[in-house]
């Protein structure tokens, strides 16, 4: 071959590179015009209007006159259906992930892997139709037997393990040959109580009359479900990248599958469990369309703080359903309030991510170091 | 008694662990299955002459003599109820005068609810809107009218402590002794009659134009504007999603320009969709001009940008699952880095990427948030390609919003909502089925 040839060769090569590396930066160039074209429609509202008024007041009123754009409801309403999305789906996730890593069969675990995907693919605004059409009403209808039904569902099994829990402790020290009766007696006892206590329970939740079913209750149980599959298909990863040299230590030291993975193989996979759990949050705060459509949409605080059956209205509700007037008003404080609020939505992502981001590269090295 | 201890811990957890399994399936089964169920309404249902009639005039179809006839027997069904309604109305000129102030509006109402029922009511001016003009199309929503016209509907607020309670009472009660009194037991007996409902199957909603507003019709704008967006975003995300992927698998090295671009590919995955809109608002419309307001182009470029990570995620993969020896023996026999890439590696790699592809499609098609400021309004026209350019348009996902939180009569038209979302859900669970399929066969062929 000739020097030129090769030289041509070289050159192309160099040339097809750098092409590539140019498409590959587009990624790059996107997040940086994201940041650039939301901070530069958003600071025009925080040099009109300062930082306080929107995080300190609640009174959101920014067709009003004079218009006040006191966001602070709305960034409690995104905390609080946020929250009840982690209530659901933390503990289902995460043990739907140890399931799907140390307890299934393998061909179970195929079964399982398809629900997983189609919970994921289902578009936003099927969930959001759902949570207004059909569980909405529902809610609102028989919403206190649901509440009582979820008790029940939830209450009876812990409660059962705790009670076993209790027993074992409890009869620890006493003598070998009474321990028998009265483990079973104090058991039984506990089950009375448990059981006492639910029916109390329920019949009070029975009571709770539900003015309106689209509100936070609603829409936390519905983005808790579409959260799962994040929290379900990342954790997962993480306990299988746990290893099975860990485990197979692990019972060889005779510990049964239970403290295998709660002594061992959780706390190798733990931060990878919370990438997980960061990531599932994160796409129910950045949710729109079921909370747009089902959260009730009121901007105020819940009183108290905590109240689950109260309307609420989030970050991208609030974006979404205000634009669509604001936008008439090009330029103006309606416009550039809703890029303030999404920046904060983007801001708060780009933390996620990156420490999420950080944390699973952490147990890479950390796992890998092990091996 | 220590190990019994331990064991019924280690059953514990193995129980409450699948118990969320179970849960989990079993929302998903929640989920679908009145979405499947009451989707399947809009295409199989019981369809009325109304409906058979409004195909024939509105979209020339269906056995013209056929229709005709059932019509003339349908009006010769109803016409005691219009002579009913006429008799009472002379009766109701001689009526003392409380008495007539108190059945007047009831009429009113009972002729409105007939109207809704039958279409116009023979001898008025032709309506104008199209709602007006035919009467029920579904037998299930018939059904309802006519319930609403047996039953006066009232709330009982006296207990303060609950909620209002509905009562019902049956308006034969209020005409009792009139001449309109026996209406009520001759619609009860003869809805039959008075519509003629038969079982069928509509599979022309999915192409179908809609008419007044959804009322009657299809959805084949809105499926003809998601499947613009879909097909825009792809063809603006694959090139650049598989470069990239191609770049980072075969030639980035692994420094800090490339870990730069990785953070950037999950930071990217990571905006919520709904900053994604208004980016697509602020960039390509109010800065670029790509058009001059809502365009499907700025939809499907925005959308690109959304779909662009899981693109290049997923080609990674699947270029990294390509064993290291092909590689070696293209390079081995010579080819250059970009021609081994070009003729082994994604040939290779292709199912893989392609499965990437089918499932960043399905987003496309559900996504809602982005495309909100940047392509769909609720009512258009199916649009020519050379428009989507320029023009924005309906689109499943937000008109599924759309019609069941704007429309003016969310509750008449849940049949078509749920239709809708029923083809959505359809749709991205086929591109989904697809893309299990493709993997599963690649799995088999590895492992053979």
């Amino acid at each position: 071959m000739s020097d030129a040839a090769s030289r041509l060769r070289r050159l192309a090569a160099f040339f097809s590179k750098g092409l590539l590396f140019l498409a590959t930066a587009l990624s790059l160039v996107a997040v940086l015009l994201i940041i650039l074209y939301i901070a530069r429609d958003a600071i025009p509202f925080f040099k009109l209007r300062g930082l306080k008024e929107l995080f300190a007041s609640a009174s959101w009123f920014p067709s009003g006159h004079p218009p006040e754009f006191g966001a602070l409801a709305i960034f409690i309403g995104s905390g609080l259906v946020t929250l009840g999305a982690i209530v659901v789906a933390v503990p289902l996730g995460v043990a739907a992930a140890i399931a799907l890593s140390d307890i299934l069969p393998y061909r179970l675990r195929q079964a399982v892997k398809p629900v997983i995907e189609i919970l994921a693919a289902l578009p936003s605004v099927a969930y959001g139709f759902f949570a207004l059409v059909i569980f909405a009403p529902l809610l609102q209808n028989r919403g206190g037997s649901l509440l009582a039904l979820a008790a029940w569902l939830i209450a009876l099994p812990l409660g059962l393990l705790l009670i076993f829990v209790i027993t074992e402790i409890v009869t620890r020290r006493v003598r070998e040959d009474v321990a028998q009766a009265a483990r079973l007696i104090l058991a039984a006892t506990l089950v009375v109580i448990l059981v006492r206590g639910l029916l109390a329970l329920s019949s009070l939740l029975g009571r709770v009359a539900i003015s309106s079913g689209t509100n936070a209750l609603n829409v936390s149980i519905i983005l808790g479900i579409m959260a799962l599959p994040t929290i379900v298909s990342v954790a997962e990863d993480s306990l299988q990248a746990a290893g099975r040299e860990l485990r197979e230590g692990s019972y060889a030291l005779g510990a049964t599958r239970a403290e295998t993975l709660f002594k061992v193989v959780i706390p190798a996979a733990g931060s990878g469990i919370i990438a997980a759990v960061i990531l599932g949050v994160m796409r129910a705060i950045g949710e729109t369309m079921v909370v747009w459509m089902a959260s009730g949409n009121a901007a105020q605080i819940p009183s108290p703080w905590f109240n689950f059956l109260s309307p609420v209205r989030t970050l991208t509700a609030t974006i979404a359903g205000d634009m669509g007037e604001a936008d008439q008003v090009l330029g103006s404080e309606r416009y550039h309030v809703l890029f303030a609020l999404a920046l904060c939505l983007l801001l708060t992502s780009f933390i996620a991510n990156l420490a999420s981001e950080w944390i699973l590269r952490r147990q890479q090295r950390r796992l890998g170091g092990l091996k | 008694m220590e190990l019994q201890a331990r064991k019924l811990f280690d059953r514990s957890l193995t129980g409450v662990s699948i118990m969320a399994i179970l849960l989990m399936s079993l929302s998903l089964l929640v989920l679908l299955g009145p979405i499947f169920s009451r989707g399947a309404g809009a295409f199989v249902f019981r369809a009325t002459n109304e409906f058979r009639r409004l195909n024939l005039e509105q979209f020339n179809r269906g056995d013209a003599q056929a229709i005709a006839e059932e019509t003339r027997a349908v009006s010769e069904a109803r016409k005691p109820v219009y002579e009913m309604l006429s008799a009472f109305e002379a009766e109701l000129a001689d009526m003392d005068a409380s008495r007539r102030r108190e059945l007047r509006p009831q009429l009113k109402e009972i002729k409105n609810l007939l109207r809704e029922l039958l279409g116009s009511l023979p001898g008025e001016i032709e309506a104008v809107m199209l709602r007006q003009q035919y009467g029920q199309t579904r037998w299930d929503r018939a059904r309802y009218k006519l319930g609403q016209i047996l039953f006066r509907e009232q709330w009982d607020y006296s207990d303060k402590r609950s909620m209002g309670k509905k009562v019902l009472t049956p308006r034969r009660q209020d005409f009792a002794g009139t001449r309109l009194e026996p209406l009520f037991t001759y619609l009860e007996r003869n809805l039959k009659q008075l519509l003629r409902p038969r079982l069928t199957f509509y599979w022309r909603f999915l192409t179908d134009r809609s008419l007044d507003s959804h009322f009657f019709g299809g959805i084949w704008p809105e499926i003809l504007g998601t499947f613009y967006l879909t097909l825009g975003a792809m063809l603006l995300a694959i090139p650049f999603g598989i470069i990239a992927a191609i770049y980072l698998s075969e030639f980035a090295s692994s420094g800090r320009v490339t870990s730069l671009l990785r953070v950037c590919i999950s930071t990217l995955a990571g905006v919520p969709s709904i900053v994604f809109g208004l980016f697509g608002l602020a960039f390509f419309i109010n800065t670029l001009h790509l058009s001059r307001s809502k365009s499907v182009l700025a939809g499907s470029a925005t959308l690109a940008l959304l779909i662009l990570p899981t693109i290049i995620r997923a080609s990674e993969e699947a270029l990294k699952a390509v064993p290291h020896t092909y590689k070696e023996a293209a390079l081995s026999l010579g080819a250059s880095p970009l021609r081994m890439v070009l003729t082994v590696l994604l040939p290779a790699a292709l199912p893989g990427i392609l499965t990437g592809i089918i499932i960043s499609m399905g987003r496309a098609a559900g996504e809602t948030a982005p495309i909100i400021f940047t392509a769909a309004v609720s009512v258009g026209q199916p649009l020519k390609l050379w428009e989507t350019l320029s023009q924005p348009t309906p689109a499943l996902p937000w008109n599924i919003y759309n019609l069941a939180t704007e429309h003016q009569a969310v509750d008449e038209i849940r049949h078509v909502q749920f239709g809708m979302v029923l083809t959505l859900v359809l749709l991205v669970l086929l591109l989904n089925l697809a893309a299990i399929l493709i993997r599963a066969r690649v799995s088999k062929k590895m492992r053979g």
